[in-house]
C-alpha cells in the first residue's frame, strides 16, 4: 500500500513539475505548447463535434425559454432603427466616399485600401477567465497575430493565435488587451463666416458654392464620420448648385476643429467597460465631454490602422495633478453576441518582412 | 506485451481520459452556450473536484492534473496553468474523508461546492501569478459562488460517473 502511494506521489510531482515546465515554455513562447494543443486538438475536434450535435437541442430550449422576450423586443428596436438608417445611409455613402477619395489624393492611407478577410465566429473560451472567441479562418487565409479584428460596428479585438483554419480573437474587454487610440473632442459645427477681404478679392470673378451632404455617421456618434466603411466603387452624385453671386466662404473657425489627443486603451474583464489612460490633460484639448468619440490612433509601431470607431466616451474621472483624466469607454461593438466579424490584414511597417 | 497493454487499455487512467474527453467536450459547448447569470458552469472543475472527494487527495490530485492538461489545450491561458489549478482543487477536496467519516451524498456534494469554490478562486490568482494580471477583482466572489451552486446541483448525477472511472481493474 505504502508503495503504491510513494508511487502516486511521485505521479503528483511529475505531473505538478510537467505543468510547469509547460506554463514556463508557452509564457516564453514556445512551439511545443502549439505543437500539443494542435495534436489534442486533432482527437478531440471529432468528440466536440459530437457532442455539439447531441446537445444543441438542450441549448436552443434554453435559449428559446430565457432569450425569447428579448430577442422580440430587439427585434423590434432593430426593425425601427433599420428604418431610420435607410435614410442616412444615402448621403452617408456619398461622404465616406469623398473622404476616402481626399485621403488617397493626399496620398494618406484609408481603410479601404487594406485587405481584409471574413470570418464566422464558431466559439467562445470555455472559461470565466478569458475574454476571447475563436473564428474559422486561420494561417491558410493570410492571417497573422495582432491582426485587428472588427464587426460591422466596429474594433473588437485582435488576433492571438493562429492556426491553419482557425483563429483565437482576444476581445477589447480582456485585462491583457491594450491599444494606442485617440480621443476626439467633439468639434463645433463650423459656421460660415464673411471674411471682408476675401469678399474684396471674389468680388470680381464668379464664385461657386459647392453643396457638400453634411456627413452622416456610419455608426451612432454624432459629429463623426469613421473611416471603417469601405464603399463601394460606384458613382456618387454630389449636388453641386451654382448660386448666388453673394461670396460664401464656409470656414471652419479655428477653435472649430477637432481636437486628437492619444492614449492608451485598456480591457478590465467583462464585467466592467475599457478605460482609455495617459491622456495629456493639456489646455488645448479642453475639457473631455461624455459621447467623445474613440478611434484607434495607428502609427509604425500600433497593431491596428488608423481610424477605426472603438467607441464613445461614457464617463470622464479626473485626477490631480498631471496625471491626467481616466476616460470610460462604451463599445460600439456588442462583444456578447457576435457572429461575422472581418480581419483586416494589416501588418505595421515595423512587422512586415521585406523579401 | 498483450497483457501490459491490456493493462494499460484498461487502466482508470486510460478511461479517465476518455471519459473527461467527453466532459470537456461538455463543458466547451452546452455549458459555453447556457452561462447562467453571465457565468460558465465549470464541470471540468467539478469532475476533478469529484475525483479528490470520492478516491482522496492522492489519486484527485493526479486527475486533477490529467484534467486540467487536457483542458488547458482549449484554454487560451498558459499550457499547465489549469493542470496545476485542478490538481490542487482535487487535493483539497481529497481532505474530505479524512473530516468526515461514512459520508453522505449531500456531504460530498457540499464538498465539491465548496472545492468547486476554491478552485474558482485560484484560478485567477494562477493567472496573475505567471503575469495575466487584471482578472483578480470582485467579480471572482460571484462566479466562485454560481459555479459552486451549479456544482452542488450536478455533483449527485457526476459522482456515480467518477466513481465508475477511477474504479480500480485488477487485469493482469
Amino acid at each position: 500500500m505504502s508503495a503504491i502511494s510513494a508511487r502516486r506521489k511521485r505521479a503528483i510531482a511529475l505531473l505538478s513539475l510537467t505543468s510547469i515546465i509547460l506554463v514556463t515554455l508557452d509564457l516564453q513562447g514556445s512551439g511545443s505548447a502549439s505543437v500539443l494543443r494542435g495534436t489534442f486538438g486533432v482527437f478531440f475536434r471529432p468528440i466536440e463535434g459530437v457532442t455539439r450535435v447531441v446537445t444543441r437541442p438542450v441549448s436552443n430550449a434554453w435559449h428559446g425559454i430565457t432569450h425569447y422576450n428579448a430577442v422580440t423586443k430587439e427585434n423590434d428596436l432593430l426593425r425601427e432603427k433599420i428604418a431610420q438608417q435607410e435614410g442616412a445611409a444615402v448621403a452617408a455613402a456619398a461622404s465616406v466616399r469623398l473622404s476616402q477619395e481626399l485621403l488617397a489624393l493626399n496620398g494618406l492611407p484609408t481603410l479601404a485600401g487594406i485587405n481584409s478577410v471574413s470570418a464566422q465566429v464558431i466559439g467562445d473560451s470555455p472559461s470565466n477567465y478569458s475574454q476571447s472567441v475563436e473564428i474559422n479562418q486561420g494561417g491558410d487565409s493570410g492571417i497573422k497575430v495582432g491582426m485587428p479584428v472588427m464587426n460591422a460596428a466596429g474594433l473588437i479585438g485582435k488576433i492571438t493565435k493562429v492556426f491553419p483554419r482557425r483563429s483565437i480573437v482576444m476581445l477589447i474587454t480582456d485585462p491583457e488587451y491594450a491599444l494606442s487610440v485617440k480621443v476626439i473632442n467633439n468639434p463645433e459645427s463650423a459656421s460660415p463666416i464673411n471674411d471682408p477681404e476675401a469678399s474684396a478679392s471674389t468680388s470680381s470673378t464668379t464664385t461657386t458654392t459647392t453643396t457638400i451632404p453634411k456627413p452622416q455617421v456610419t455608426s451612432n456618434i454624432p459629429g463623426f464620420t469613421p473611416g471603417t466603411t469601405t464603399m463601394p466603387l460606384t458613382t456618387v452624385n454630389v449636388t453641386v448648385s451654382v448660386p448666388s453671386l453673394t461670396p460664401t466662404l464656409t470656414v471652419p473657425s479655428n477653435g472649430a476643429l477637432p481636437v486628437r489627443e492619444t492614449g492608451i486603451l485598456e480591457g478590465r474583464g467583462p464585467s466592467r467597460v475599457p478605460i482609455v489612460r495617459f491622456i495629456d490633460s493639456a489646455q488645448r484639448f479642453g475639457t473631455i465631454l461624455p459621447g467623445a468619440p474613440i478611434v484607434t490612433s495607428g502609427g509604425s509601431l500600433s497593431l491596428a490602422p488608423p481610424d477605426i470607431v472603438v467607441g464613445t466616451v461614457s464617463k470622464v474621472t479626473d485626477r490631480l495633478g498631471t496625471a491626467g483624466p481616466i476616460l470610460e469607454i462604451n463599445l460600439v461593438a456588442d462583444l456578447t453576441n457576435l457572429s461575422f466579424v472581418r480581419i483586416l490584414l494589416y501588418q505595421p511597417i515595423t512587422e512586415q518582412v521585406k523579401p | 506485451m498483450s497483457i501490459r497493454f491490456i493493462r494499460f487499455i484498461s487502466s482508470r487512467w486510460t478511461r479517465l481520459v476518455l471519459v473527461a474527453s467527453v466532459v470537456l467536450g461538455f463543458q466547451t459547448t452546452i455549458f459555453d452556450d447556457l452561462r447562467p447569470f453571465g457565468v460558465m458552469v465549470q464541470v471540468m472543475v467539478l469532475f476533478a473536484a469529484c475525483a479528490g472527494v470520492v478516491y482522496g487527495a492522492e489519486i484527485g490530485a493526479v486527475s486533477g492534473l490529467i484534467i486540467g492538461l487536457m483542458y488547458d489545450c482549449v484554454l487560451t491561458t498558459p499550457l499547465g496553468l489549469a493542470s496545476l489549478v485542478l490538481g490542487a482543487t482535487a487535493f483539497i477536496a481529497g481532505a474530505f474523508p479524512y473530516f468526515v467519516r461514512d459520508s453522505s451524498w449531500w456531504n460530498k456534494a457540499i464538498a465539491v461546492a465548496v472545492a468547486s469554490a476554491i478552485g474558482e478562486i485560484l484560478f485567477p490568482i494562477a493567472q496573475a501569478l505567471v503575469g495575466l494580471g487584471g482578472w483578480v477583482q470582485w467579480r471572482v466572489i460571484s462566479v466562485a459562488l454560481v459555479v459552486a451552486i451549479f456544482n452542488l446541483l450536478l455533483a449527485p448525477l457526476l459522482m456515480p460517473v467518477v466513481r465508475w472511472t477511477l474504479k480500480e481493474t485488477l487485469v493482469g
